[in-house]
């Protein structure tokens, strides 16, 4: 058997999924190449910075540039109409409560136009076919589009329209992709994924959409998890950092944090990935 | 990866020490085949002295799990580590498997 073939895939998480920019600084250190990336949602951001090759600093300052509270602070007034008056204002595929022009903008700026072409390490962006449920494995075309696919937070987020089709958010169909990897012959396997949070009070609808969206994904995450494991010829590595507070949507200032739990965590399978690439 | 194995109240309790992981998973697997071959089917195994399992060390389970179920035993665990727990949560296999504090309870279970 020739060298085996390493895959990074980073599930879903928001802020969070910065804990892969962690994982990579100790890849670094240990001159552990991967040779594709799969990402998700929140973790198809830094799938694409680490794929594209940008540095932690780099890639940092661009999530500071692309995720702040700004991105969703906008309603949109076309989905209210669409909400009070659906009879006069048609309701339709393209409904999300956040006006996503702004966030349109920023992930354009924010991968400065970078293509897949442009990437250092083959890359894998998932999203979720809204007519057909299936997941789509994006690998062509700019960053930013398949980014903002990935991200299309139900009832946020307007799903997002490419070559015909509407996508929304790829947690919907795999909160943790391993099986792209699975496909694209990946032997060792480093998931990193993490469980959405539960709300404490269910105090409005937006929580209470919050917390059912996590009930279905949580439950997706381990079903998924368990059969890709029963299903892969070599090993899966899950890097499963732990946080000691809540980190929340746009908890931004809580990076250094967060990549650092990414370094720790990554730190204690370090042994076990060199003894498989011995 | 290593194994010892004795015998409480008609059931065989193995204690595994190391890591479940591509490299043991062989030796791991041979050994629970051996001891269903035996009609040793009512298994306990103590992971006290087991810091991590792999998705090998997760298959190696579930053909454990198949096959002494087959044979109206069963494979229950008992001293599970922090990293072991996280790794049967997230896969599900903590809802197939019955899991307990400690080998005594663990015996018991089968009577």
């Amino acid at each position: 058997m020739g060298k085996p073939r390493i895959a990074l895939v980073i599930g879903s998480g928001s802020v969070k999924c910065a804990a892969a920019l962690g994982l990579m600084k100790v890849f670094e250190r240990e001159k552990i190449n991967v040779d594709m990336v799969v990402g998700c949602s929140g973790g198809s951001i830094y799938a694409s910075l680490i794929a594209l090759g940008w540095s932690v600093e780099r890639a940092t300052d661009a999530t500071l540039k692309m995720w702040t509270r700004e991105v969703t602070a906008k309603r949109s007034n076309r989905a209210i109409l669409q909400l009070a008056l659906p009879w006069i204002f048609k309701f339709d595929e393209s409904f999300g409560l956040i006006d996503d022009r702004l966030i349109n903008r920023r992930l354009r700026d924010g991968f400065e136009g970078a293509s897949f072409a442009d990437t250092k390490i083959p890359l894998f962006v998932t999203a979720t076919d809204l007519y057909n449920g299936e997941q789509t494995v994006l690998s062509k075309g700019l960053v930013a589009d398949a980014v903002r696919a990935s991200i299309s937070i139900p009832y946020i987020f307007p799903p997002h329209k490419m070559n015909g089709r509407f996508y929304v958010d790829g947690y919907q169909s795999d909160p943790l992709p391993i099986g792209v990897a699975i496909r694209e012959g990946a032997d060792i396997i480093v998931a990193m994924g993490f469980e959405s949070p539960y709300q404490e009070h269910v105090t409005s609808l937006m929580r209470y959409n919050f917390q059912i969206s996590s009930v279905t994904s949580n439950n997706l995450l381990k079903t998924n998890y368990a059969f890709h494991n029963l299903a892969h010829h070599s090993e899966i590595i899950p890097i499963l950092p732990e946080f000691e507070h809540p980190i929340k949507l746009f908890d931004t200032d809580k990076l250094p944090y967060v990549i650092e739990e990414g370094e720790r965590a990554t730190e204690q399978q370090i042994p076990f990935i060199k003894s498989l690439l011995a | 990866m290593e194994i010892k194995d004795r015998a409480v109240d008609g059931v065989t309790v193995i204690s595994l020490m190391g890591s479940i992981d591509a490299m043991s998973a062989p030796k791991v697997t041979d050994f629970i085949h051996e001891q269903v071959g035996k009609g040793n089917t009512k298994l306990v195994a103590d992971l006290s002295g087991v810091d991590y399992t792999s998705s090998a060390g997760l298959r190696v389970m579930l053909g454990a799990i198949k096959e002494t179920r087959s044979q109206g035993g069963d494979l229950r665990l008992t001293g599970i580590q922090p990293d072991v727990s996280k790794v049967l949560n997230l896969s599900g296999f903590a809802n197939i498997l019955k899991l307990f504090d400690d080998v005594d309870s663990a015996v018991a279970s089968y009577s």
